[in-house]
């Protein structure tokens, strides 16, 4: 493990240059990314953030090379992608875990692949396991655990194949506030243990600074990168810092930015005056006042 | 697939309640991760037992009705004065039960169904897969298929007598048709109705094409496969006893219409009871098979299939 890590933290480096990707559907061709660059370092935690639809979930994929690039060139290492690989370790938004497999196997099953023996693969699924608090459920189906639990077998599983990049897609989206909240806490400590390259996407701003070094503020569709925001809070990050006044500068920074983009993306509803109604005075009788008149 | 939902539906309240009453004395060690456990039911949860009752309760009335219907001699459009009654039934039953006569028509009515069914299945599952992932395959074949697919088993029959050497193996053939569809469409379905993110999730792990159909669109699709295989075991059922009241010799089927040519009239009940406790018992071990190969297969995973 220890030489896994040394050895991640040298490697890594995710470099996106001028990213077009567009799609054709029967009646038009949609640009999805409009020549987006990002960079992420060895070791660096840095999180893409936007409204939804702007082609977040998009870049990632290129980077995990589940879809092709239009244009431009994205590497990793200055290696072209091509498909997806071990290197690139990929948690994803919807619970993936293997239904068939128990927690351990699932996390085996990178490992597997490589053909690592049995028990060299038990040994190390286990400690994985162990540092996300989930050894006393090992032998348990996907199935039965919570939301967040079935969320840190999938980071294990990402993992335990030792890759130099971990890609996150809004892993903690589908996740109720109090859990998330929980969930970023146990990622950034993992993270401090071992310092790869992440790039993380989310629409949340509070989980963008809690965790990040980095955000890029992607602008609604076509997808440009709007912002560049370096985050200089001290690590490791506690729970505490998210009432520093620094931390709150940063959301609301960072806030200001996304409403634009939000309001943007909400254009052609704007025009039909979804605002509008804020200027209506509907007097003391509350709702009832209005349905009984 | 309708009738696929409603197979399940019953099969999967039966499964769940076994594991339930297991657990509870394994987990009261202290750290167990109790929270996470199903609640605990007591030794025999009460509505357990009141379904048991109930199921005995909606028995007996059946009984009843039938004992009073023939005991009167209803007629009254439908007519009850040839109906055998079911004593007469039970002790015909009694008397036959070691008759190495009737035993051969069981055995081999069984061993048509093993047949026909398992070289249905050992086809239909391997086609269904390669189906479902290969686009060629699944264009060059499924045609063919469909075209043959609306036919009846049953109409099989004349067919088939002229196709097969020997009664026998065209009985079995009749069998194979009626189970073999099934399969093979609910085979194909699971396929394709498997979570694409497995997939993603399998090739950033390192699986290869090979490794990726054997560890994960396997496994994925043997819920559908298991639901293909129970409700072709009910149509092998249907088809192999239409075709062995037509061209049999032996077999259940045969007994029953003999019956009813000989004018043993609780004979014909008898072997009415017979093919449905078959049958049932034919599903049971499909669903007993099903749940040892995927133990992860609870409830809540079978219904939302």
């Amino acid at each position: 493990m220890n030489a896994a890590t040394a050895e991640a933290t040298q490697t890594g480096w995710i470099r996106v240059e001028d990213l077009s990707v567009r799609f054709t559907t029967r009646t038009e061709e949609v640009v999805a990314i409009d020549r987006a660059s990002i960079d992420v370092k060895p070791g660096e935690f840095v999180t893409l953030i936007g409204p939804s639809g702007c082609g977040k979930s998009t870049l990632l994929n290129v980077v995990a090379g589940f879809l092709k690039a239009s244009s431009g060139s994205v590497t990793v290492d200055g290696e072209a992608i091509n498909g997806p690989s071990v290197q690139r370790g990929v948690v994803f938004q919807q619970y993936s875990l293997f239904p068939w497999l128990t927690v351990r196997q699932n996390v085996e099953f990178g490992m597997k692949m490589k053909g690592v023996g049995r028990s060299t693969r038990e040994a190390s699924a286990r400690t994985l396991l162990g540092l996300a608090g989930l050894l006393a459920f090992e032998n348990h189906y996907p199935d039965q655990l919570s939301g967040g639990m079935k969320q840190r077998v999938g980071i294990v599983r990402a993992l335990a194949t030792s890759p130099q990049v971990l890609l996150m897609d809004e892993p903690f989206g589908a996740l109720d506030a109090q859990t998330r909240v929980v969930m970023q806490e146990i990622l950034t400590n993992m993270w401090q243990k071992f310092r790869l390259s992440v790039l993380f996407i989310t629409h949340d701003i509070d989980e963008a600074v809690f965790l990040s070094d980095r955000i890029y503020v992607m602008t609604a569709r076509p997808g440009r990168i709007k912002a560049e925001i370096r985050i200089d809070l001290p690590r490791p990050r506690t729970a505490a810092m998210t009432s520093s006044p620094e931390f709150i500068t940063y959301v609301q920074q960072l806030r200001q930015l996304i409403r634009e983009e939000s309001l943007a993306a909400m254009g052609s509803e704007l025009h039909d005056g979804a605002l509008a109604g804020f200027a209506t005075d509907v007097g003391p009788g509350g709702v009832a006042g209005i349905v009984n008149a | 697939m309708l009738m696929a939902h409603r197979i399940e539906g019953l099969a999967g309240s039966e499964v769940e309640e076994a594991p339930a009453s297991a657990t509870p004395a394994l987990h009261t060690a202290p750290a167990a991760p109790v929270a996470m456990m199903p609640r605990k039911p007591p030794l025999i949860a009460p509505r357990t037992l009141l379904t048991w009752l109930f199921g005995a309760l909606s028995l007996c009335m059946l009984l009843t009705l039938w004992h009073f219907a023939v005991k009167y001699r209803v007629d009254f459009y439908i007519r009850f004065n040839n109906i055998p009654a079911p004593q007469a039934v039970l002790e015909d039953a009694i008397a036959l039960i070691r008759n190495t006569r009737f035993q051969r028509h069981i055995l081999l009515s069984l061993q048509r169904i093993l047949t026909g069914f398992s070289i249905a299945a050992l086809i239909a599952i391997p086609l269904g897969l390669l189906m479902g992932r290969n686009r060629i395959a699944r264009e060059l074949i499924f045609p063919a298929l469909e075209v043959l697919r609306p036919i009846p088993a049953i109409a099989w029959v004349p067919m088939s007598i002229m196709l097969w050497p020997s009664n026998e193996v065209s009985i079995i053939f009749i069998t194979f048709l009626g189970s073999f569809f099934p399969i093979l469409l609910n085979t194909i379905h699971g396929v394709q109705a498997l979570d694409k993110v497995l997939v993603r999730a399998a090739r950033c792990l390192g699986a290869n094409q090979l490794a990726l159909f054997w560890h994960v669109v396997l496994p994925g699709s043997l819920p559908h496969v298991f639901t293909g295989l129970t409700i072709g075991m009910g149509v092998a059922w249907v088809s192999l006893i239409a075709a062995e009241m037509i061209s049999g010799q032996f077999g259940i089927g045969y007994f029953t219409w003999e019956a009813y040519s000989l004018v043993r009239y609780s004979e014909i009940v008898l072997g009415m009871i017979v093919i449905g406790v078959l049958g049932l018992l034919c599903s049971g071990l499909i669903r007993l098979i099903g749940s040892w190969v995927m133990p992860w297969a609870h409830r809540a995973q079978m219904e939302s299939d």
